[in-house]
């Protein structure tokens, strides 16, 4: 089967028409996106969507019914060890042999892959700050420090790209900041596209650039987050506590370019849309028609409601 | 190569770093310190030399029998354990192709239960040696060196297909249950349909090479060449069963 190559070189991963089909039913259904070189994706859906076989499949565990995965380049399904071999993951919790010792759990890796020195296990222990606890047997290892040792598992053979399935997972909300921060450096600094599904909403919003929404093994979107170009020419929802929200309703509604969404007389409360551009203009003209002005607040659909929005609920396919 | 050496010292650490790894020789040593004891003190009839003790000691149906069960214990392990810890998620997202990585725990599986054989034959030895001293008696080390080689072949033919069974059930539990029991169970069923020359082509008829030594065969007809060619027809059919099933399983 011959399928499109990649034409942008800075794209890492490329998702091409996969499925995965069970028993007839599709778990994963033409699923198509691409990653560049420094990215950091979330994959989103709710339960049963189909993201942990979908990540399954990008890293080989599941074998693909149609279509394709390519990892710089090289396809996941007819050379398997080429692509690879630029690929660091964890698939749900990072699991190792308990018996052995943090640093014999990493030898192992090391020894399954060409290139890994000494040096680079030191460094990988180093980054996620396991040095002191690599003598002792991962048995008595805490969840965060076996997260953090799946980490530099992930990362021992230089990978370009992550694939990280909740990698928050029994993480404290220490070890959960720490962890995105990470994430968020390694992208940068190393130029590392990751892929990584969460079910904590606001994590993905505070890590990633990109989402991509599932549900039932189907894309339902893509959204990039963050403050981009258009930010400027977007209209903004706003809302205003003021001292009379009747005079306000009438100073606005003589304003070009403002739209009044909602008033609420009993808390004075007003929301607007507007372009950015426009506010300092609207409030200038509110204070000098006299309306007190209490409070100004962007309002913004979080992650969360516009997932809910998207995918309707968290229904179980 | 030198990616499929990283991985047969991976499997060997893998058995070896665990703390039941040395309970397997210890018990072979309590053992033959026993039997030693035993017979140094009931001096039983025709045992009066080092390899009259060795040979009789090592076969299937004395203390040898011990060896298959200690190595299909391990072999069972090989591939389930991957599973239990969940370290199958990390072991096969490397740059090596499942092929290597199944032909590298299959080997090791063998490796183990050579260690665990040429253990017992120098531990037979040895008591053999420090009960009689020597001595002369009916058995050669032709017959104890005969008597270690189907030990080795039997105990290789049980670990392939607890290997297999492991692979198949994905539970150590029942890949242990279903090797020990085939062990049990197999020369009980030969027995049983020995009437049948269709049994000759059964697994269970052609496990024990040592009955050649004498002409004491299961069934009329069998010989030693004809026995070595079924153990590897079926073998062939354990590891082609076994390759085909992992290289195609989703690890879910």
């Amino acid at each position: 089967m011959t399928t499109a190559k990649i034409t942008n070189p800075s794209i890492v991963l490329q998702l091409d028409g996969l499925t995965k089909k069970i028993g007839g039913k599709a778990i994963v259904d033409g699923l198509s996106f691409d990653i560049a070189k420094g990215e950091v994706v979330g994959l989103l859906g709710p339960n049963g969507a189909g993201k942990t076989t979908t990540m399954r499949m990008i890293v080989g565990l599941i074998g693909m019914t149609e279509g394709d995965v390519r990892i710089c380049g090289q396809s996941i399904r007819t050379s398997f060890e080429q692509a690879i071999r630029h690929v660091g993951g964890i698939i749900e919790n990072p699991e190792f042999y308990p018996y052995m010792t943090g640093y014999d759990n990493l030898k192992q890796y090391q020894r399954m892959t060409e290139g890994v020195t000494d040096a680079r296990i030191q460094e990988v222990t180093k980054l996620v700050g396991m040095q002191d606890a690599l003598g002792k047997r991962v048995r008595a290892y805490s969840l965060g420090m076996r997260q953090r040792l799946g980490i530099a598992q992930a990362l021992l053979h230089e990978p370009k790209l992550l694939i990280l399935d909740e990698p928050t997972n029994g993480l404290d909300p220490a070890g959960i900041k720490e962890m995105r921060e990470y994430l968020k450096q390694i992208a940068e600094s190393e130029g590392i596209a990751i892929l990584v599904s969460s079910h904590l909403l606001s994590e993905i919003e505070l890590m990633c650039s990109r989402v991509i929404v599932i549900q039932e093994g189907k894309l339902v979107t893509v959204r990039s987050l963050g403050e981009t170009e258009a930010t400027k020419q977007k209209m903004l929802s706003i809302s205003m506590q003021v001292g009379n929200a009747g005079q306000a309703q009438e100073v606005i509604g003589q304003t070009e370019g403002v739209t009044i969404a909602q008033t609420d007389s009993f808390t004075n409360r007003i929301t607007i849309q507007l372009q950015h551009d426009r506010i300092p203009e609207l409030v200038a003209k509110l204070s000098a028609e006299g309306v007190a002005i209490y409070r100004i607040e962007e309002v913004r659909a979080t992650l969360e409601e516009e997932f809910m929005r998207l995918t309707g609920g968290n229904r179980i396919a | 190569m030198r990616n499929f050496t990283g991985l047969l010292i991976n499997e060997w650490l893998k058995l070896s770093k665990k703390r039941s790894f040395f309970v397997a020789y210890a018990i072979l040593v309590v053992v033959f310190g026993i039997m030693a004891f035993a017979f140094y003190k009931l001096s039983p009839e025709g045992v009066s030399s080092t390899v009259d003790f060795a040979t009789g000691t090592i076969m299937l149906q004395a203390a040898g029998q011990l060896v298959p069960v200690l190595a299909v214990l391990a072999a069972a392990g090989s591939v389930t354990q991957e599973y239990r810890y969940g370290t199958i998620k990390f072991l096969l997202i490397r740059a090596q192709s499942r092929h290597k990585i199944l032909a590298s725990k299959y080997l090791i599986s063998i490796v183990y239960a050579l260690t665990l054989v040429v253990t017992t034959a120098v531990l037979a030895v040895a008591a053999g040696y420090i009960v009689y001293g020597g001595g002369a008696g009916e058995s050669t080390w032709t017959d104890f060196l005969i008597n270690v080689a189907s030990l080795s072949a039997y105990s290789i033919v049980f670990v392939t297909l607890t290997f297999m069974i492991g692979i198949l059930t994905k539970s150590n539990g029942a890949a242990i249950g279903i090797g020990i029991f085939s062990m049990m169970v197999g020369s009980l069923l030969v027995m049983l349909l020995s009437r049948y020359t269709i049994t000759k082509y059964l697994l269970f008829a052609n496990t024990d090479l040592s009955v050649y030594r004498s002409d004491a065969v299961p069934i009329e007809g069998m010989t030693l060449a004809f026995s070595i060619v079924v153990l590897l027809v079926y073998m062939a059919l354990f590891l082609s069963v076994s390759f085909a099933v992992f290289k195609k399983r989703d690890i879910a």
